[in-house]
């Protein structure tokens, strides 16, 4: 009887092991799949078709100061790129004690704090940055117009910085008095800013589009009790532009820049940025009843060897949501949405083939109808407005075997269901 | 003008045939737990046909005497050979549950959901693909996973007029759906994209059951069984897709109790699985014969119990072939039943071995462990 109970123990034991044991199901039959594994997938396709029916550059930004960055460099006769701020509505009069409208008669430790995107220096040699004031009645979109206030007599502030003082952050001194002037007499104050190097000096500094905008510092009294002023760039005019208007607040002039590409060539990048636009189509049977595995546009690049050729630039496919309403591809190329891939590194002053990954687009496309959604792709550089570097590409114009093209992979679903 | 310049159409690589579904028994629709409880179960099934738990034998509810509720969990521990190749699994079954309540003297009502046949597996593959330009070769894996069953919703009622004699039918729901997914993962996850497709199959079908059973005297009883199936339909959201009928089953069982403390027992039936022929793909569909043999002893007492001890053995033809040929099961079971609660429940327990093997030199071991509880409330 002793040993029968210890069975019926030893039995309950192995059956609470292997309950427990198979409560966790596995039904991975991998091992035998060589011989008993169901025929699933068919085999992939490839097929390139001219599938581009549109190819254009367009601007990147929707206007001068849309940028997040603002670059101020010389590079000898190739660029030459000047920073535009405006403080147009600087105070004459401040609070002290219980006077709320004590006019300014004193400034005091005056400086632009400049937020420096230092990933983007180039040049190790000392760089003299001047201020000029470029408040002018003139035209004051006009690039022109603005350049030509450079100049001797209206040269406000000059530094030279080392390379190893570009650092996050720049106090830059402005003269006080200056900044007194203005205030007192209600003018604008703006300040046009210029680098002047023996060699080749390029920085950018972050834009009030990037939220770390360039601030205006001063003290109006003695009293440290009174806080200093801080003030962000804002410009008053253009009065019937609110969008150029908010724009301009911080801006890039250039007096020198390399020349654009053909009108014909499809561009990524540079100054001003430029954006590629394609628009594609692409047979219904392959987007509605196919699995896609990978799609491919290939571009044959045009080498641009004038501003930094072995450098980099990273450009970026998105996808454009723009219905078929909006007819102008400029437009069209800035309702955007990301599509999950990484950047293609592309350097300027290469050849060749380039291959950009889009099938993260066909998932969106199959959902879309074309005649309400069309198909574009458009291609921007990530440092757009910030790194003057552009790719260029061949376009429809090309000759047949230089024109962009697209390569599809995909396999025909598979009928799940009955055995 | 859109052009197709280049049509590169390219191949399988290592494609071997390939035709079945990770195990032999769960061709087609799939695997049939056989709709028998623990306590049959443990004798061979042999007496499923007397059993008031198993979904066999509408008469034989009425044996039952006293309102009931039970519940079955039947794990099974799975091997496969095939060539030179082996996978282990594990699947989970709460192959039946139910009810059963005497009303008056006469009458007995039953409910019961039980699996008819079960699909449950997962296979996994490789293969090389060109994907893109000529020489970027990838490897693709292929993960499919199939869950579900079809199972059968009896209601069934008895009458025993007399000691001797017991009649019954039932009325059978089937209903139910296979879960397919398909992942298809590509190596190199930055420029391909990987997919997944999942659909639902269900099935919805009816049939009718009658049966009797008959005790000439104390010690032997006969019982014959029979379901007559209506159409099955296989439909994936509102489209039906295939159409078959349940089978039709006849089964007959005998039970000797001449010996004191003791129950021989042995039961035959024949299914027309053909009738779900076109629903099953290439494994096809066989009718087939079921035969099993069983015993039942009283055994020892353990804390004023009497335990009863079961050893049985049963053959069949399994519903679904392997590369147009049958597939047939041999199984050896034993177990025993435990009386709880002054006899207001009973724990069953039966263990299972089965062997299945077709033509191709694919052989499957199979252990099945089955829990039985059934309470009186």
């Amino acid at each position: 009887m002793k040993a029968w109970l210890n069975s019926m123990r030893l039995l309950a034991a192995v059956s609470s092991v292997l309950i427990l044991g198979s409560c966790t199901e596995k039904l991975d039959s991998s091992g035998v799949c060589a011989v008993l594994c169901p025929p699933l997938g068919g085999a992939v396709q490839n097929i390139t078709i001219d599938a581009v029916v549109l190819d254009t550059a367009v601007p990147a930004l929707s206007g001068p100061g849309a940028e997040t960055r603002l670059l101020l460099a010389t590079r000898g006769d190739t660029l030459d790129a000047r920073i535009i701020l405006r403080f147009d509505s600087l105070p004459s009069t401040y609070r002290e004690g219980t006077d709320t409208a004590k006019v300014i008669t004193l400034v005091d430790s005056a400086v632009l704090r400049l937020r420096l995107d230092t990933l983007t220096i180039k040049g190790g040699i000392p760089v003299t940055i001047e201020a000029y004031d470029v408040d002018t009645t003139a035209n004051d979109t006009s690039t022109a117009a603005v350049l030509a206030l450079f100049r001797p007599d209206r040269l406000i502030a000059s530094l030279t910085y080392t390379r190893s003082g570009l650092r996050d952050t720049i106090d830059y001194p402005l003269p006080n008095a200056h900044v007194l002037a203005k205030a007192q007499s209600g003018q604008r104050l703006r300040i046009g800013l210029r680098a002047v190097s023996l060699g080749i000096s390029q920085v950018s500094f972050f834009a009030e589009e990037s939220g770390l905008p360039t601030r205006l510092r001063f003290r109006v009294s003695a009293d440290t009790v009174v806080a200093p002023f801080t003030i962000t760039p804002f410009s008053k005019t253009p009065t019937d532009d609110p969008i150029a208007r908010e724009n301009l607040g911080d801006y890039t002039i250039f007096a020198r820049r390399p020349p654009e590409g053909s009108p014909v060539d499809l561009q990524v990048g540079g100054i001003p940025a430029r954006r590629s636009v394609f628009r594609f189509d692409i047979p219904s049977s392959i987007i509605d009843s196919s699995t896609i595995i990978r799609a491919t546009l290939l571009l044959t690049q045009i080498p641009n060897p004038l501003l930094d050729p072995t450098d980099t630039v990273f450009v970026l496919p998105q996808l454009s949501l723009a219905g078929s309403a909006v007819t102008d591809p400029a437009k069209a190329a800035q309702i955007l949405t990301g599509l999950g891939i990484d950047t293609v590194k592309v350097r300027p002053g290469d050849s060749g083939p380039v291959l950009i990954e889009l099938a993260n687009a066909f998932p969106a496309w199959k959902q879309l109808k074309p005649s309400e959604t069309p198909r574009v792709i458009v291609l921007r550089s990530r440092d757009e407005g910030v790194s003057p570097l552009q790719a260029r590409f061949y376009s429809l114009e090309a000759a047949p075997g230089l024109r962009p093209r697209l390569r599809i992979s995909f396999t025909n679903e598979v009928p799940l269901g009955l055995p | 003008m859109l052009k197709i310049s280049i049509a590169a159409i390219l191949l399988l690589a290592g494609a071997v045939p390939a035709r079945a579904q990770g195990a032999l028994s769960v061709q087609g629709l799939g695997f049939p737990p056989g709709q028998v409880s623990t306590r049959a179960e443990g004798s061979g099934g042999s007496t499923a046909d007397f059993d008031p738990l198993s979904s066999i034998n509408p008469a034989a509810i009425a044996s039952v005497g006293i309102k009931s509720l039970f519940l079955q969990y039947a794990p099974e521990f799975r091997r496969v050979t095939a060539g030179s190749g082996t996978a282990t699994t594990t699947t989970a079954r709460f192959p039946m549950f139910g009810a059963v309540i005497p009303m008056g003297g006469t009458w007995t009502a039953g409910f019961s959901a039980s699996t008819f046949l079960d699909r449950s597996f997962e296979t996994r593959s490789e293969r090389q693909e060109v994907v893109g330009a000529p020489d970027d070769i990838v490897t693709v894996t292929e993960r499919l996973r199939v869950l579900g069953a079809i199972n059968d919703l009896r209601l069934a009622v008895s009458w025993a007029g007399s000691p001797k004699l017991r009649l019954g039918g039932g009325a059978h729901l089937f209903t139910g759906g296979n879960r397919l997914t398909l992942d298809q993962l590509y190596s190199d996850s930055l420029r391909n994209t990987n997919s997944t497709q999942s659909t639902l199959v269900s099935y919805t079908g009816f049939a009718g059951s009658v049966g009797v059973s008959f005790h000439p005297s104390r010690v032997i009883g006969f019982a014959l069984s029979a379901r007559k199936g209506g159409e099955l339909t296989a439909s994936s959201g509102d489209t039906a897709r295939a159409t078959g009928n349940i089978p039709d089953r006849i089964s007959a069982g005998i039970t000797y109790e001449g010996i004191t403390g003791a129950t021989l027992s042995g039961r035959v039936s024949r299914e027309t699985w053909s009738s779900l022929e076109d629903l099953s793909g290439s494994a096809g569909a066989f009718d087939g014969w079921d035969f099993s043999v069983g015993a039942e002893a009283s055994g020892p007492r353990i804390l004023q119990r009497i335990v009863t001890l079961r050893a049985g053995a049963r053959r069949r033809t399994l519903p679904f072939g392997f590369n147009g040929d049958e597939v047939s099961e041999t199984a050896f079971m034993g177990g025993f039943g435990l009386p709880l609660a002054r006899n207001r429940a009973t724990l069953d327990f039966a263990a299972q071995r089965a062997s299945r093997s077709a033509s191709g030199g694919v052989d499957e071991r199979g252990i099945i462990l089955s829990f039985g509880l059934r309470v009186s409330p």
